[in-house]
């Protein structure tokens, strides 16, 4: 093979690249191996489900169903759960694995953003990224709304609420997507489509440049240990790096394993075949919708009228808010560039306690997710702690606010205090190797780095 | 943290642990085989088997790499650079340029390519009209017509004497059960409670009210009736609808009332519709209020 | 050492929360069990018999206990019932609760209530199985109310039950009959704990916010067989393993992020720890620092070797 391809001077370069060792790094690492788990997972569980809406009466093990008109897909469902041998583990370690997928993602993303690994030459890889995390949401509503029981359906009526609230185009949206009106016989069987083939496909796509791009730029890396933006200070691909990466892939799916075979998670034969007068309460999406869910709960009934057309309520809390959060997501690198005229290259990451406003920044937009996550809990948290749903409803509106400026003051004191500390601390080996590499850029003397990371004046930070 | 220089006795008793969690493996797979071959579908057991297994295969690879793989300091790799130099940025502008230059002589046919690739990609897209049928008038109009018979989920009639005082029952018109937007609510109320709304004097039979059941927030079935205060709630998203009051929200984000289903009796009491909802039914859109 | 502490407290933390969740139904069945440790013995098929007789010949044997539960009512009822059941500032006319609305109050605990409050909470029962009989056949000669209904749940058929009960009744008992919250503090009860006897008489009573369901609504099988699947509820299978208290999605979530990928960061932090290549403790100074191995080459294709006798395993 050699001869035909030259292998051994392209593989003896891939084995000797250097991963920094650091815990961190290995979030992204949670959210791939999980994404491995939910395809192989996912290819057994679409050999036997049925993503057909017409209608069958159920004859399956599950006594409290039998005799029970239903759509194909549910009834699948419910086969996969009780008649497949291994099925029901299959498809609870599936719903498992796209949990912590999406949690992956979203630690990994907030690592990135506090250690400004999203600067310059990285900026694609972040956008790439951010894609990604969309991608995985979509996914995940489109897994647990193709089984057609009764919370899945809940769930994709208020996705058509949503839908048809955008303004102008909202109707046609809806119609195109759903084939008509809610429910239709077309959504199921699209959504499986999506979910099993477009949206998988287009993640191993991004997966692949999200890789590629990662090779190309080579790891950033904290400040210490001879790290600069010049070099990679590591561990070897292989065989350190591979043993222990590969090992993390079998722990990941055994973690999700297990969960998948000692705790229960959407138990759809309790939930009963979607009908549309029908509801439950306590219907809640899966947490990384949470947020979404609970600006629903929280917006205040406001609706806007301009000439005779409707903008309605459902837009304001439904669209805007992902929109205004994905937008800036998306934007970031180069809003944050803007503010610090830091257009440089950076390969050594920052410590959060370095970049206070930016830390405070991004505890304060997860404080707000967090209220809003457990906004669209509130009627669960109404019964478990005795409280009136109402006053919740009132306390998160304010929390909504307020919160995210307590939490970000917070962190911003912290901050400083811990640069304060690491004071003494520095190593003067260090600080030298910092000075003598010649920071990224615009380090402008307005005040003393208080740790021999290259460090812009703090308030000059976005 | 092996050197070199390790003797070997001590390195053999360090190959242990990961040695048993490997063969703990191997004996993990067994038993998952085992459980799926004997038992009827035990998920716990076939969860045991499999997490432990994937467990000590995990486990034992990592051991193996931290006691025997980790060099004892970092390895360093030069970053390289990713930017290209000038001269190399400067000869593929030169290569690029031959062709940038046929493309610039020929500027109507660069121009005509432009268009024709823009216009087929644009025509491509055209086919996707047929996902859905244009939205219209079923957006606004429901299956409650002059004289629909009001009918439970299991297409019976449904008569007043059915719905007592603090009594709710979902109904649908005749032969439309399951009609998401149609469905409505029939409430059982006290004479006098309900405030009448001007127009809507006998629009509820025997005390007998009608209401949309589909929230005017995002479209849940507002299922839940608290009979004392005379309140449906959504489950979704809590919006509170005060009955008494011709259902106006009261609470939570749905802004618009559920609306009002007209009713009337036949001569033997039993329940049927005298037109369609109040306004229409289910969440806004943008042109809602547009006629046709 | 600080970092095992820390991982210490994130377990500790880890476990609280989820033992919180675990138990997130804890409220609304402390509230409901009231100490009906056995329901099905206090009024399961066993009461089903007398109560169903009770409901069935009236003669004059049921003189006595009219007149034994007229005493009882003046007593311990009158204060807030008044005279006759018809009602006073401090509690409702009970003229109409029948045979059903005065079992259910009795049996659940609900009645007699220590203080006024617009939703009685559920405790042991106050008076014992004769004395309850007593006063339910005194309440119904105060006017027209609902009789006991016949409950028998071997009788039931559970797959009617559960048609029924997820279109009439899971939009406030929730799917899985761990009960919900509805407007201003007032919830659903949970139906986890509330024998079969008592949940297939509260739709015909319609205590507090509940609506009523009468013959004509629900007819009398398809009560029982409503009654059988709610008692199914109390004991589901659950072959997918731990329930998480039937919370739902909030509960699986709290799950997902707290212990799974708590764990997997553990994990994480396990396979980079005293690893000592570039890991962070050296990068604060602490750890003298090895003169690392510069490689020189200035093209990204890294050549020299490192020769170190590091894979030997």
């Amino acid at each position: 093979m050699d001869e035909r391809f030259g292998l051994a001077l392209v593989g003896q370069s891939a084995i000797q690249k250097i991963f920094p060792n650091h815990w961190s790094f290995l979030l992204g690492e949670l959210a791939l191996y999980s994404f491995v788990v939910l395809v192989g997972t996912g290819i057994y569980l679409s050999l036997f489900f049925n993503a057909n809406t017409g209608e069958t009466t159920y004859a399956g093990s599950y006594q409290p169903l039998q005799g029970v008109r239903m759509s194909n897909a549910y009834a699948s469902a419910l086969d996969i759960s009780f008649e497949t041998k291994a099925g029901l583990l299959t498809r609870q370690v599936h719903h498992w694995a796209a949990l912590i997928f999406i949690g992956a993602i979203v630690v990994h993303l907030a690592r990135v953003f506090f250690t400004g690994a999203f600067r310059r030459p990285r900026e694609l890889n972040w956008v790439v990224g951010i894609t990604l995390f969309l991608l995985a949401i979509v996914n995940g509503f489109a897994g647990y709304s193709l089984l057609d029981d009764q919370l899945s359906g809940t769930g994709l009526r208020i996705g058509y609420s949503v839908l048809i609230s955008i303004p102008v185009v909202g109707t046609w949206l809806a119609s195109l997507i759903f084939g008509g009106e809610f429910p239709g016989t077309d959504i199921i069987p699209r959504l499986f489509v999506a979910h099993v083939l477009i949206v998988p496909l287009l993640i191993m796509v991004l997966i692949a440049i999200h890789l590629a791009i990662l090779v190309k730029h080579k790891h950033a890396h904290f400040p210490g240990a001879g790290a600069t933006d010049n070099n990679v200070v590591g561990e070897r691909l292989w065989p350190t790096y591979t043993f222990k990466a590969a090992g993390l892939f079998f722990l990941v799916f055994a973690v999700e394993v297990a969960l998948g075979g000692f705790a229960q998670v959407n138990p759809i034969w309790l939930y009963g075949p979607f009908a549309p007068q029908n509801v439950s309460s306590a219907s809640q999406p899966d947490w990384y919708m949470g947020w979404l869910e609970g600006a629903l709960r929280l917006m205040p009934p406001w609706e806007t009228r301009i000439a005779g057309f409707t903008i309605p309520n459902p837009f304001w809390a439904g669209v805007v808010p992902p929109g205004v959060l994905f937008g800036l997501l998306y934007a970031w690198p180069w809003i944050e560039a803007r503010f610090t005229k830091d257009h440089a290259e950076h390969h050594v990451l920052d410590r959060p306690r370095d970049r206070p406003v930016r830390t405070a920044l991004g505890v304060g937009v997860l404080t707000m997710a967090s209220v809003l996550g457990f906004a669209g809990s509130d009627d669960v948290l109404a019964v478990a702690f005795n409280l009136s749903i109402n006053g919740l409803v009132w306390t998160f509106r304010v929390l909504l606010f307020v919160g995210p400026l307590i939490t970000g003051a917070i962190a911003y004191k912290v901050c400083l205090e811990l640069q304060r500390r690491d004071g003494p601390l520095v190593d003067p080996v260090l600080v030298a190797q910092a000075s003598s590499n010649g920071e990224g850029g615009g380090g402008s003397p307005g005040k003393v780095p208080p740790s021999p990371e290259p460090a812009e004046p703090v308030p000059a930070d976005p | 943290m092996a050197e070199g220089s390790v003797p070997p006795p001590r390195r053999q008793r360090g190959e242990r642990f990961p040695a048993a969690l490997l063969a703990l493996a191997v004996l993990a797979a067994i038993g998952f085989a085992v459980t799926y071959l004997v038992t009827s579908n035990n998920t716990q057991l076939m969860g045991l088997f499999a997490s432990l297994g994937l467990l000590a295969i995990g486990a034992g690879m990592i051991v193996w790499a931290k006691r025997y793989m980790t060099p004892p300091h970092p390895e360093v790799e030069p970053r390289g650079r990713l930017a290209s130099t000038e001269d190399e940025v400067e000869a593929f502008t030169a290569d690029f340029e031959v062709g940038e230059f046929e493309m610039e002589r020929r500027g109507l046919l660069t121009k005509l390519l432009g268009a024709a690739i823009a216009a087929t990609g644009l025509a491509a897209l055209v086919p996707f009209l047929s996902l859905g049928p244009k939205p219209g008038e079923s957006f606004k109009k429901t299956k409650w017509t002059n004289g629909k018979y009001v009918v439970n989920e299991q297409n019976e009639r449904v008569h007043t004497n059915q719905v007592g005082t603090n009594a709710v029952l979902t109904v649908f018109p005749e032969n439309e059960v399951g009609n998401a937007l149609s469905q409505a609510l029939l409430i059982g109320l006290r004479p006098n409670e309900l405030q009448v709304v001007p127009g809507r004097e006998t629009w509820t039979p025997d005390n007998v009210a009608g209401f949309s059941k589909v929230c005017t927030h995002a479209g849940c079935p507002v299922g839940l009736y608290q009979a004392q205060l005379g309140y449906l709630i959504c489950p979704c998203h809590q919006s509170t609808f005060n009955v008494y009051n011709a259902c106006e929200p009261i609470f939570g984000p749905a802004a618009t009332p559920l609306p009002q289903l007209p009713m009337a009796v036949d001569t033997e009491g039993y329940l049927l519709s005298t037109g369609d909802f109040s306004d229409p039914p289910g969440p806004g859109f943008w042109d809602q209020d547009r006629p046709g | 050492m600080g970092e095992r502490r820390k991982v210490a407290l994130f377990v500790a933390l880890a476990i609280g929360a989820t033992g919180a969740l675990l138990v997130v139904r804890g409220p609304a069945e402390a509230g409901q069990s009231g100490g009906q440790g056995d329901p099905s013995g206090t009024a399961g098929p066993g009461a089903t018999a007398t109560q169903s007789s009770t409901g069935s010949n009236r003669g004059a044997a049921d003189g006595a206990l009219v007149e034994g539960g007229r005493q009882l009512f003046l007593t311990s009822c009158v204060s807030c019932h008044g005279v006759d059941g018809f009602g006073g500032p401090d509690g409702p006319n009970i003229q109409t609760a029948g045979e059903a609305g005065a079992d259910f109050m009795l049996r659940t605990g609900r009645m007699p209530m220590a203080a006024p409050s617009p939703q009685p909470p559920t405790k042991p029962p106050a008076y014992n199985d004769e004395q309850i009989r007593q006063l339910v056949a005194y309440v119904a000669t105060l006017g027209n109310g609902p009789a006991i209904p016949e409950i028998d749940t071997s009788r039931g058929s559970v797959q009617k039950g559960s048609q029924l009960y997820l279109s009439n009744c899971a939009a406030c008992h929730n799917s899985a009959a761990v009960g919900g919250a509805i407007s201003y503090g007032r919830y659903a009860p949970s139906l986890q704990q509330t024998a079969a006897q008592q949940v297939g008489e509260a739709p015909r009573v319609g205590p507090g916010e509940m609506p009523t369901f009468d013959a004509r609504a629900i007819s009398p099988s398809e009560l029982n067989d409503i009654a059988t699947y709610v008692e199914y509820l109390r004991k589901p299978p659950n072959p997918g393993g731990a329930n998480l208290g039937y919370t739902g999605p909030v509960a699986e979530g709290f799950v997902a992020l707290l212990i799974g990928l708590g764990i997997l960061v553990l994990v994480i932090r396990w396979i980079t720890r005293e690893s000592g290549a570039g890991s962070v403790k050296e990068a604060h100074g602490k750890v003298p620092v090895p003169a690392p191995h510069v490689k020189t080459a200035r093209d990204a294709h890294p050549a020299t070797t490192v020769g170190e006798a590091e894979a030997n395993g």
